[in-house]
């Protein structure tokens, strides 16, 4: 059963390996398909065989003991969890790929790759005309575009003929398997993170995350921001996760072991260092999750990067820093976080009034629905922060639905923006009447997003400002303001399903075609997952309680 | 007066990479398999006497000048490697600048095993002044870069002799294993200015700051393979020897002594990370940015030592110094692996970018007596013309390639070289002596011919190490671009390299480093961590735009890999000890 950790992410490192390796072939992404499925049932599986108590599995290799790293991973109900909805989204994020449901949607124009003003392109910032008939804007665009395209294409070819003429047909025509060996090793690393039983690798997990992730961004996203975008993303992910280092060694340092679990057990770090530990690791980890104020990083990568790396970057990226603050900062310093708790708490509150705030006058959906993760990520940090015990499970519960209620809301402004050619709320309109399912599933996932009960959202919110309130005085102000800011959610996500599905049908959302076959199947799981988690909120909130906290 | 026995085993690998250096000159046109078996059976017999017990010699009292040990043979080891590699770079070379490399990797093996002062400080001159020939290319940019490394270095170890002088005055004894006692009660001043002044000029080898400022300019303008040494065996050179003054000269002594050189390491460190990091921003420039680059790495590789000046920090200096020196070994091999690349997809020659050659060909032509150095030995050793064979004289073809044939160390035979050739060498020379009496001033960074002619040579260039950008030089960062498709392996090493040296999986050597230093600055200097960590931040913003430009470039560069053999053997090393990393950690781990 231990190696089965290694094989949760030993998989689909194999996986990224091959797509990059057969990266010229299309069946590439089916290689990354399976070995991403196959990882899926690795992580799956691990609850056979449990042990009653503390970890469910652990595995110990020695690696580089003067510097206290082992390969030790070890997984159990907090873990475990996280690492199964890992697996999931890299799993869907790979099937997406390998249909090419962006580009084969029926009837929706098919999205090129835009033109940029280096590639000879029209400046990518200029709106494409509002008002025109859509399929002929856009199809003239992509011809125009197309033929740019092909135009550099020769030209290159003329130059180093053979294996960049395929490689730009492949571009033009079809996601590149890079891509998908790119998703599965933030995969990879991701799980690393989430089973990691010893803190250097830890550490080294959460480093390898960044570059992939980095060029995910860089290579596919948004021409107009994505160097902007990634650049930030990687400067600030990497100030956050040196923070964290230094955090981690002081208390390998004070312990004598950098075993997880092992200084969990003995109750964290001595009292004189335990606030400057969690500290450290805190402004590290708040980098990533992302807490207000800094979360500036976090709209523009979500808004550059491509629709699968957002859904990564939200259902998995995020998770590794409140996972982390739950568990590794909560766990290794407990003391210095009861004496930090209440500025904690109040930075959540203010973040997610503030996101509240913002998300009601954002003009663009993709930008809108990252920035309402600032304010999901303000209730995980501030249930945390209020420490009961109701607090901490709520933390984890909210953080789990947020892990499958925005990558849906993703997928969807992805293929909103696809089809429409456009994301701004302003050009929207009508998609209830132009792509009926469409709107419906955008709908669901609003109102899971904005917590309505019944669905994934509620319970992490609804016992976030429970846990608040019930430690009382200044926390009670706290709550009020958390109460607040999930009203400011409901309001922009019903601003954003007016302006988006409702009203006459404008000309952007004409003719769109509606949900197609590769996209209901990879979305099935997402709702699926939703409505469970709504309405049967119990087992996890019971493996979270046997975990090791 | 009794006769010392001399433990001849612990001497060997020594006695071999001297050996080679020796046949080099007297093996004609073997002296490269001379010079290479020489170095290779050295570092055999390093790694030989390191995994054995260790072993010491040259005895006074209870101290040894020269010591085998673990540390020592893994930096012997090394360096006997690198130079290796280096020799593999170097492509066809007249018979001294072997011997001169092999010299220069006898020093360095001296310096592993030194254990007194004046041992150590020989070991590194050894090490250093076959270099101030070595960096020379014929004409004035490499004069210029031999004459700023030769004052820079004479400085520094006048600075370093001084120290050590004071030292020997404060402490009585210029044995490492003596300091300790003999500091303990010397006068305050006397031991904090005689360590000031030793670590400080001894930091100029690793180009830590304030003595920094020769790299950029002088590893830019050196032969690129030259630059890699420079880079790679000469800066661990550096970080050998004030690792070992500290570790083995002060960490069992009093607290004073330790405190002035944490103090002293301390200032050198941020200095370095600050100005190293600063400056790299604004390189547009492969080597330069690698340069400053690396001062801001001397600057991570001497934190850890700085701990020293805590009383915390005192209790774990032997943690602090091995995480100094594994940091350094892991940097090197790091930075050899960058610089083997960029040798290997330099276009043209091996060793500069392509249109300074007609720079620098007529400069040979013109003032060939004045040719620093390398013309006296070579006629006294090896007279035989070499044919004019650089590696691809038949691929290039251009002005600037023949013209790098003649100023190299061989005299050529025109009548090889294609006839069009020879008539742009006449060309290109004609137009050298238009503006061979150029102002001095125009000393700047290379420029093309063609820009040179047009301009009248007169342009004053800034002489600041080529950070001034002049539209078709040689080796800008943009040149790179696209440099996967052209020549993947070369290619995949440097970013695995540049990754490396940014820290980030999954480079993981770099990983490792920092790690180690990390963990040391953690549990005694918070602050200094946090210093590391922002450089480190710093650094991701010329690194990533570096690796990018390689691996997501768009461009078609033209550089064509070569020493493929060379250049798998450095990446291969690298993905070794990112794997396994106790390679490395076993043999920088000091046991005290």
């Amino acid at each position: 059963m231990n190696w089965l950790l290694v094989a949760a992410v030993a998989l689909p490192s194999l996986g990224a390996a091959l797509a990059w390796a057969y990266r010229g072939e299309r069946q590439a992404h089916w290689l990354g398909v399976a070995s991403a499925g196959a990882g899926l049932v690795a992580v799956a599986v691990l609850p056979f065989g449990r042990e009653a108590s503390g970890w469910w599995h652990r595995l110990d290799l020695a690696w580089a003991p003067s510097i206290h790293l082992d390969f030790a991973l070890a997984v159990d109900g907090v873990s475990w969890p996280l690492a199964l909805l890992t697996a999931l989204l890299g799993l869907l994020c790979c099937v997406y790929n390998a249909l090419g449901a962006e580009r084969s949607s029926a009837s929706a124009p098919l999205q090129v790759p835009a033109a940029t003003v280096a590639t000879g392109g029209p400046f990518p910032k200029a709106d494409r005309a509002v008002g025109v008939p859509a399929e002929t804007t856009i199809a003239a665009a992509s011809a125009s575009g197309g033929t740019r395209q092909a135009g550099v294409g020769s030209v290159r070819t003329g130059r180093t003929a053979g294996a960049e003429a395929g490689e730009a047909t492949a571009e033009a025509g079809r996601v590149s398997p890079v891509l998908t060996s790119l998703l599965l090793a933030v995969q990879a690393a991701s799980t690393l993170v989430f089973l990691a039983d010893n803190l250097v690798l830890f550490f080294i997990a959460f480093e390898a995350v960044l570059l992939p992730m980095w060029a995910i961004i860089h290579r596919y996203g948004d021409p107009a921001a994505r160097r902007h975008a990634a650049g930030k993303f990687a400067l600030f992910t990497v100030a956050g996760s040196l923070l964290m280092a230094t955090g981690l060694f002081i208390a390998v340092a004070d312990t004598g072991t950098a075993g997880l679990g092992a200084i969990i057990t003995a109750g964290g770090v001595g009292e004189p260092v335990s606030l400057l530990v969690f500290a450290l690791l805190a402004l590290g980890f708040a980098v990533k999750a992302p807490l207000w104020p800094l979360h500036s990083w976090l709209p523009d990568a979500h808004t550059a990067a491509p629709t699968v790396g957002s859904v990564l970057l939200a259902g998995v990226l995020l998770k590794l820093g409140t996972y982390g603050l739950i568990r590794v900062a909560g766990g290794l310093a407990p003391d210095g976080a009861a004496e930090a708790a209440p500025v904690l708490g109040a930075l959540a509150a203010l973040g997610i009034l503030v996101a509240g705030l913002v998300c009601l006058s954002l003009p663009e959906l993709k930008r809108l629905i990252a920035y309402s993760s600032v304010g999901h990520m303000g209730f995980v940090v501030l249930a945390f922060a209020a420490g009961t015990e109701a607090g901490v499970r709520a933390a984890l519960f909210g953080n789990l639905a947020h892990g499958l209620v925005t990558p849906l809301l993703f997928f969807l402004a992805g293929a909103i923006k696809a089809r429409a050619g456009t994301g701004r709320l302003s050009s929207l309109g009508g998609l209830r009447l132009a792509a009926p399912r469409l709107a419906g599933l955008l709908g669901f996932a609003a109102l899971a997003s904005l917590g309505l009960p019944g669905l994934a959202g509620f319970w992490g919110e609804a016992f976030t400002v429970y846990a608040a309130a019930e430690r009382g005085g200044a926390w009670l102000a706290l709550a009020a303001v958390a109460a607040f800011g999930a009203f400011l959610a409901a309001a922009y996500l019903l601003r954003m399903l007016r302006r988006v599905s409702h009203g006459p049908v404008a000309p952007a959302a004409a003719g769109i075609g509606d949900v197609s076959a590769a996209e209901a199947a990879v979305w099935t799981p997402l709702v699926a997952g939703t409505l469970l988690l709504g309405l049967v909120p119990g087992p996890l909130l019971a493996l979270f309680a046997e975990g090791l906290l | 007066m009794r006769a010392q026995s001399i433990d001849h085993l612990a001497l060997l690998p020594l006695y071999l990479a001297a050996a080679g250096a020796v046949l080099a000159l007297f093996a004609g046109r073997a002296a490269k398999a001379a010079t290479g078996i020489g170095l290779a059976a050295s570092a055999a017999a390093a790694v030989w006497v390191g995994l054995g017990p260790d072993r010491a010699t040259f005895a006074v009292d209870e101290w040894h000048s020269y010591v085998a040990d673990d540390a020592a043979m893994g930096a012997a080891a090394l360096f006997a490697a690198l130079a290796l590699l280096v020799a593999g770079l170097s492509g066809r070379q007249a018979g001294e600048y072997w011997f001169l490399l092999a010299a220069s990797a006898a020093g360095g093996i001296a310096l592993a095993g030194a254990r007194d002062l004046v041992t150590l400080i020989v070991a590194v001159e050894t090490l250093t002044l076959p270099l101030y020939v070595l960096v020379a290319k014929p004409g004035r940019e490499g004069a210029e870069a031999g004459v700023t490394f030769l004052i820079a270095s004479v400085t520094s170890s006048a600075t370093a002799l001084m120290g050590a002088a004071l030292l020997y005055a404060a402490g009585g004894t210029v044995h490492l294993g003596g300091l300790p006692a003999g500091l303990d009660g010397a006068p305050a001043g006397l031991t904090a200015a005689g360590l000031a002044l030793l670590l400080g000029g001894l930091a100029f080898k690793l180009a830590a700051a304030p003595l920094h400022a020769w790299a950029p300019l002088v590893l830019e303008r050196a032969p690129l393979p030259v630059a890699a040494y420079l880079a790679s065996a000469s800066k661990l050179g550096g970080a050998v020897a004030v690792i070992w003054i500290v570790h083995f000269g002060l960490t069992d002594g009093a607290a004073g002594p330790q405190r002035s050189a944490g103090i002293v390491l301390a200032v050198l460190s941020v200095a370095s990370i600050a100005v190293g990091n600063l400056a790299a921003l604004v390189q547009r420039r492969t080597v330069p940015l690698l340069a400053w680059s690396g001062v801001a790495h001397a600057g991570y590789a001497l934190a850890p030592l700085a701990v020293l000046m805590t009383a915390a920090g005192r209790t774990d200096a032997t943690a602090a110094a091995s995480a100094a020196f594994a940091y350094a070994v892991f940097f090197v091999l790091l930075e050899a692996g960058a610089f083997t690349a960029l040798t290997a997809v330099r276009p043209g020659d091996a060793d500069a970018g392509g249109d300074d050659g007609t720079l620098r060909m007529q400069s040979g032509q013109a003032t060939g007596a004045v040719r620093p150095g390398v013309t006296e030995v070579h006629s006294a050793s090896d007279a035989a013309p070499l044919k004019a064979g650089m590696p691809d004289a038949e691929a290039s073809g251009t002005g600037a390639d023949v013209s790098i044939r003649t100023s190299g160390f061989a005299d050529t035979d025109y009548r090889e070289g294609p006839s069009r050739a020879v008539v742009e060498v006449s060309a290109a020379s004609a137009a050298e002596r238009r503006t061979s009496r150029a102002p001095l001033e125009s000393g700047g960074p290379p420029r093309s011919d063609l820009s040179r002619t047009a301009t009248g040579g007169g342009v004053h260039v800034p002489r600041d190490g080529g950070t001034i950008q002049v539209p078709g030089e040689g080796g800008r960062i943009a040149e790179l671009s696209g440099l996967r498709k052209s020549a993947p392996l070369p290619a995949s090493v440097l970013v695995l390299a540049v990754v490396g040296l940014a820290g980030l999986p999954p480079a993981l050597a770099g990983t490792f480093a920092k790690v180690a230093v990390l963990e040391v600055l953690a549990s005694s200097a918070v602050w200094l961590a946090v210093v590391v960590a922002a450089g480190a931040v710093v650094g991701l913003a010329y690194y990533l735009p570096l690796a990018r430009t390689v691996l997501l470039g768009r461009a078609a560069a033209t550089g064509k890999g070569r020493f493929a053999l060379e250049v798998t053997l450095v990446g291969l090393a690298l993905a070794a000890v990112s794997l396994a990393p106790r390679l490395v950690l076993e043999f920088t781990t000091f046991t005290q």
